[in-house]
């Protein structure tokens, strides 16, 4: 009598230690991952409040360095529009292939 | 037996080992070389220092050459601190280069460490200089080992190398000549050829427009290749450049300007190697900037985040490296969901990015920070926010993009073996450092860092980073940088990731400067054609004249009138007469 084919297991191709954390693919979470440095930032910027600057600078106040990240980040990110139609090339515009 | 141990540079062992390795065929021999080796010179460098203790320093390992007394060892706070971490990570190197069975990477990798502890150790710009070439010429063979395409690149890297080495020795013997010593203390820009090795040095750490080596070569290296290339040349640069020209005022800008100009490119970048490689400049600005300033916690800064990059770096570069080995590529639009397949690397790079990133209980939140709170207190208050748009910016690329565009982002499908063992062992013991040095535990932890700093750090002069001001505002920064991230990502405004090339200020040379060159030969060529032609014609032209003079149906041969030829006669001994006349 031949064999039954063993049914395949679920998260096969997938490395045991990494099951646990799967969740981290999952749509919803992507999706609400925005949430957390929300919440992250809300809570350190009242913290501010709380914990003062002890040598502040001229410019900040209790959320000075949020601004400070949120636009640094955004303004770096944006750049990379314009300068990525300026400064690129075709892969192999020096003719030595990838850096692979 | 101690003073024997102690009457060279451990750098020797390291070279001799490598040398060995060279002529080893068996491959366990050499990774017993690999391993043993910066083990044993690091256990020598300690027995050299607790030695000299009690004292300001220890001079030693005295060799005269061509004249020229060297001092190979000069063990004090500041050169101890750079060998004791070249040595160890020369261990985790050779344990995470275990599985390759490569006798030219051994033996590079051991002589390159090896050239490294030896330049942190010279006493004098002499010795120095030689272990500066030693470690240029063994580690081209290490960015060689990238295969064909690494050729160019390693030629270049070269060049750039052997450009610096001249450049020093110059400016060493303008200095030595006009001192009378060749002794490597404080330099300074003023200093007879003070300007010819900072450019040597500026060379070697990465200075904007003397960079581009870094991101062509590292990249195009092997696996382990990269990794161990990404600790020592820029970190002895940085070495150099304390020793030799803290506080000097220009190299605060030149930091600040360092710190942030790589950001903008490391965003572009698609080959996550190659955005380390941006990154690993963008911490050297921090450094720069540190010895710029050249105050007592500005230098432990500098000297603390040396420690902490050399591991959170290195642990970055061994992450991608482990995923170059097992997937093939490093390319950010071929990776995403990597974690499924690789959950140690994942969780060790995450570490990695959130220490360079300055997270709480992460290396770069001490180190850094005593560089910023230092920049801050010098009232350089421009490059202050220089390095604080920086450090939004590493979030981004070594925080953020490094770790999410490969285990995260979009699944590829890629699903591969994690890493070898011998990798993850290197990675962990990384890993650990970076967080164990982070840690406020008192005598250990942080502390065990600050113990290791050339300047003191108790009373007045303690930095304190686990304040509550400190911690809340650091966190308020990576938080809305986060927040950023993933509202630009929502929005569709997050770009996305592109094979291409990205034009760098190698432009210059690679494409501007070959085209120029290709233009001058052929100009040349041309001009030696015209030339040619031109010569071959005026030749050809009095070939004609002189034939219709003197050839045999030339004007000389044919019969003159008699009356002609006795005029001229007349006149030749009249001319004759009147010379020899006047000449008595």
């Amino acid at each position: 009598m031949a064999k039954k084919p063993s049914p395949a297991k679920p998260h096969a191709d997938i490395h045991p230690a990494a099951v646990p954390f799967l969740w981290l693919a999952n749509k919803k979470v992507v999706k609400n991952f925005i949430y957390v440095p929300l919440i992250g930032l809300i809570v350190f910027s009242l913290l501010g409040l709380v914990f003062p600057l002890y040598h502040p600078a001229k410019w900040d106040f209790f959320m000075s360095y949020s601004v400070i990240g949120f636009v640094s980040y955004s303004f770096v990110v944006l750049a990379a529009w314009p300068l990525f139609k300026l400064l690129s090339r075709p892969e192999n515009y020096y003719g030595e292939g990838g850096d692979d | 037996m101690i003073s024997f141990l102690t009457s060279f540079s451990p750098a020797f062992i390291l070279i001799f080992a490598g040398i060995l390795a060279g002529f080893m065929p068996s491959y366990p021999g050499r990774k017993v070389l690999m391993i043993g080796a910066p083990a044993a010179a690091l256990v020598l460098l300690n027995v050299m220092f607790l030695s000299a203790s009690g004292t300001d320093g220890y001079l030693g390992g005295y060799l005269s050459v061509a004249g020229i007394e060297l001092t190979t060892i000069r063990i004090d706070q500041l050169s101890m601190i750079w060998g004791n971490i070249f040595a160890f990570v020369g261990i985790i190197n050779g344990i995470f280069a275990l599985h390759e069975k490569c006798k030219i990477t051994d033996t590079s990798a051991l002589i390159y460490t090896g050239a490294g502890i030896g330049a942190v150790f010279a006493g004098d710009l002499i010795t120095l200089f030689i272990f500066w070439e030693l470690l240029a010429l063994s580690s081209v063979f290490i960015v060689w080992r990238g295969g064909k395409e690494a050729y160019p690149a390693g030629m270049r890297y070269l060049a750039m190398h052997i450009l610096s080495g001249v450049l020093l020795l110059s400016g060493a013997v303008i200095y030595g000549r006009a001192t009378g010593s060749y002794e490597f203390n404080h330099i300074g820009m003023d200093a007879p050829g003070g300007k010819l090795m900072l450019l040597a040095m500026g060379i070697k750490a990465g200075f904007p427009f003397l960079h581009n080596w870094i991101q062509d070569a590292y990249p195009k290296s092997s696996v382990t290749g990269t990794v161990i290339l990404s600790v020592f040349t820029t970190k002895l640069a940085i070495y150099a450049l304390a020793r030799g020209y803290a506080g000097t005022e220009l190299l605060i800008y030149i930091g600040g300007i360092m710190a942030v100009f790589p950001v903008f490119f490391a965003v572009l970048e698609n080959d996550l190697r190659k955005v380390l490689s941006y990154s690993l400049n963008n911490q050297l600005g921090f450094m720069v900037a540190g010895i710029g300033i050249g105050s007592s916690l500005a230098l432990n800064g500098v000297a603390a985040h040396v420690v902490v990059d050399i591991l959170f770096k290195g642990l970055l570069f061994m992450s991608m490296g482990a995923v170059l080995h097992r997937v093939g590529t490093t390319k950010a639009s071929e990776l995403g969901g990597l974690f499924r397949s690789m959950p140690y690397t994942t969780l060790f790079c995450i570490i990695g990015a959130g220490s360079i990133s300055a997270f709480p209980l992460m290396g770069g939140f001490i180190s850094k920070s005593m560089i910023i709170a230092a920049m801050f207190e010098e009232g350089h208050l421009i490059v202050f926010l220089m390095l604080l748009f920086a450090s939004a910016g590493v979030l981004e690329h070594s925080g953020i993009k490094v770790p999410y565009f490969a285990f995260f982002a979009h699944d590829s499908g890629k699903r591969v073996k994690e890493a070898p063992w011998n990798m993850l062992a290197a990675m962990g013991i990384a890993a650990f450092f970076c967080i164990y040095l982070a840690l406020p535990i008192p005598g250990a932890g942080m502390y065990s860092l600050y113990a290791m700093l050339p300047y003191e750090m108790t009373g007045d002069a303690a930095f304190l980073p686990y304040t509550g001001d400190h911690v809340v505002f650091q966190m308020q920064l990576l938080m809305a940088a986060m927040l950023a991230f993933t509202v630009l990502k929502k929005i569709g405004l997050y770009p996305p990731e592109r094979r291409a090339q990205i034009l760098d200020s190698d432009w210059i040379y690679r494409r501007l400067g070959l085209s120029l060159l290709i233009w001058a030969d052929a100009m040349w060529t041309r001009l030696g054609t015209h030339i040619k032609l031109v010569v071959r014609r005026v030749l050809s032209f009095a070939a004609k004249r002189l034939y219709y003079v003197f050839s045999p149906a030339g004007a000389l041969s044919q019969d003159a009138p008699s009356g002609l030829a006795a005029v001229l006669t007349a006149f030749m001994l009249a001319a004759s007469l009147l010379i020899v006349y006047f000449l008595r």
